[in-house]
């Protein structure tokens, strides 16, 4: 192992402790990235002089006694969405050639006053409106997509190339990738975490968040990022997430809800299987299993597009009149489609946001969290663009991505991913765990109670290659923005 | 307006009246995805909602525009 395989906490504490310094670490994730990023893609740019400067900063900070906390001198990726002023936030696209920030993104400041050290900024799909990062292969198996859209902030955390990175989820974006790579990601309440100087894909379901190896090292992540910031809209006051980790995995008394509709609704026998154990595994810490039933399931799709197709083609509208052959097809194709949404469409999926939260709302008063799978299938092969279920169904791969991470999205509350398995190809499976709005704390709780009985999650540099059943050809349906 | 058959055409009509003057070679494809987006998003028209309001984020009271820079919308 070397300190590119580290997890956050571990390697917080090693440096905090004096026996590893910032320069170790940031070298050794820059020399992991000259041997896999060529094979990966998962970085737009790689600012290795800028943070070999932050690496010699931090170390002669600590050793002069001033230790800033968890974050100080640890390797970070930050999805190529979230300026960080001087360098390009080319969010995948050829619309934004020629971008440099000016200032700094709220999240990307307070990084920077915790000592956080900038690796690089890290592939997402184009404008963050699709589930596949093209750009990016999968960290465990160079044939399968990376998901999205925060695809190369998940691959680089989980290949060792960055120790955390950021991203957003609009749809999942944080969630899918971090799922189909076998690492955690954390999607936030709406408004705990700034968004000032991100750049937006729908400004009502946009939330940032951080990926990590492992829960615990979310957990020291989160309170760096959340906290007021007048200059969005969105940003609530509310005290920072204090999650500290239990003497004892113990979850006494917790009440998990286990959907019986919905959640386990056209999702891979494995997949079921994998989030099942890992049900039975927060039972047997104690937790207090009980079936719930998904509230207005059958408008969450519509109201999720409702919600997103107009508002980016909103944010686009000048581009897409001015430079439209800059974008990419797929996505072209869904921001000129958004100018034909009537209003009252529009209208109606806020309409029925307001009853989700309400129902959503209602059902977190009888468990304290529901378990969940992340997404319904492992990483596609690359260029695959459907899946055929069983029961004859045919559906979008960025569909099915999507299904099971919207509702988070669409009512702002919170939303853990964190790996329980492989599927029979070695590629990884992710459960979602979702709660009260502003309770991360009991998810990263929850979380962390099941990873301290796991084996750890380590960063591979060499994955299986294998293929998927169950998988169909063809090209139905119609990319989903995350 | 149904626009479960929206044809290429319409389309182009609907997008230019929205300000957006689409080529011709974009019209067919354009049609085809604001029918899958219809096809999904109209299932919300189903709902009878009632007196429940739109979940839109607006607060009167705010300090947000203290540190904006000042909008020229000249």
């Amino acid at each position: 192992m070397t300190p590119a395989d580290l997890t956050l906490a571990a390697a917080a504490a090693a440096i905090r402790d004096r026996r590893l310094s910032p320069v170790e670490l940031v070298e050794s994730v820059l020399d992991r990235i000259t041997r896999v990023e060529p094979g990966l893609g998962a970085y737009a740019t790689v600012t290795a002089d800028r943070a070999r400067a932050s690496a010699r900063a931090a170390e002669e900070e600590i050793a002069a006694g001033h230790h800033r906390g968890p974050l100080h001198g640890v390797p970070m990726g930050l999805k190529d969405l979230i300026d960080v002023a001087g360098t390009a936030t080319s969010a995948g696209s050829r619309v934004r050639d020629g971008h440099r920030a000016g200032t700094d993104s709220t999240v990307a400041a307070r990084l920077s006053e915790a000592g956080a050290v900038l690796v690089g900024k890290t592939h997402t799909h184009e404008f963050a409106y699709g589930l596949i990062t093209p750009q990016t292969r999968n960290a465990r198996n160079p044939d399968r997509v990376a998901g999205g859209s925060s695809g190369g902030s998940a691959v680089a955390v989980a290949a060792g190339t960055a120790t955390f990175a950021l991203g957003t989820d609009t749809g999942g974006s944080i969630r899918v990738p971090a799922a189909l790579n076998g690492v955690v990601g954390l999607k936030p309440t709406y408004g705990l975490v700034p968004r000032h100087g991100v750049t937006a894909l729908s400004w009502s379901l946009d939330h940032v968040g951080p990926i990590t190896r492992t829960v615990e090292d979310a957990a020291l992540v989160l309170p760096a990022l959340a906290g007021y910031d007048p200059r969005d809209p969105a940003s609530v006051r509310s005290g920072p997430p204090d999650h500290r980790p239990a003497p004892e995995p113990d979850l006494t008394g917790l009440r998990v809800g286990v959907p019986h509709t919905y959640y386990f609704d056209h999702v891979d026998p494995e997949v079921e299987a994998a989030v099942r154990r890992a049900v039975d595994r927060l039972s047997d810490l104690g937790a207090r299993l009980t079936e719930v039933g998904v509230p207005l399931a059958r408008y969450i799709q519509a109201t999720q597009w409702g919600l997103m197709v107009p508002e980016a083609t909103a944010y686009h509208a000048r581009t897409l009149r001015d430079t439209p052959d800059r974008y990419a097809e797929d996505v072209r194709v869904l921001l000129e489609a958004g100018e034909l949404m009537p209003a009252g469409d529009h209208l109606r999926a806020q309409r029925a946001r307001t009853l989700m939260r309400r129902e959503w709302a209602r059902l977190l008063t009888e468990v304290d969290v529901i378990a969940a799978p992340a997404v319904p299938l492992t990483a596609v092969p690359a260029g695959r663009e459907s899946v055929t279920w069983p029961d004859g169904t045919v559906e979008a791969v960025s569909d099915a991505y999507v299904r099971l991470s919207a509702p988070a999205d669409i009512t702002g509350f919170p939303a853990l991913t964190l790996p329980v398995g492989h599927d029979h190809a070695g590629l990884p499976i992710g459960m979602q765990l979702l709660g009260r709005p502003f309770e991360e704390a009991t998810l990263l709780r929850t979380g962390h109670a099941y990873e301290r009985t796991a084996p750890a999650v380590r960063p591979r540099e060499h994955a299986p290659r294998d293929t998927v059943p169950g998988t169909g050809g063809g090209d139905a349906g119609i990319p989903a923005g995350a | 307006m149904p626009t479960d058959d929206l044809t290429p055409p319409e389309a182009a009509r609907w997008a230019a009246r929205a300000g957006l003057p689409l080529a011709e070679d974009r019209h067919a494809r354009v049609a085809a995805t604001a029918r899958h987006i219809h096809s999904v998003v109209s299932v919300l028209r189903e709902l009878d909602f009632g007196d429940v309001p739109p979940a839109a984020a607006y607060s009167a009271h705010s300090d947000h525009f203290a540190e904006e820079p000042r909008h020229d919308a000249s």
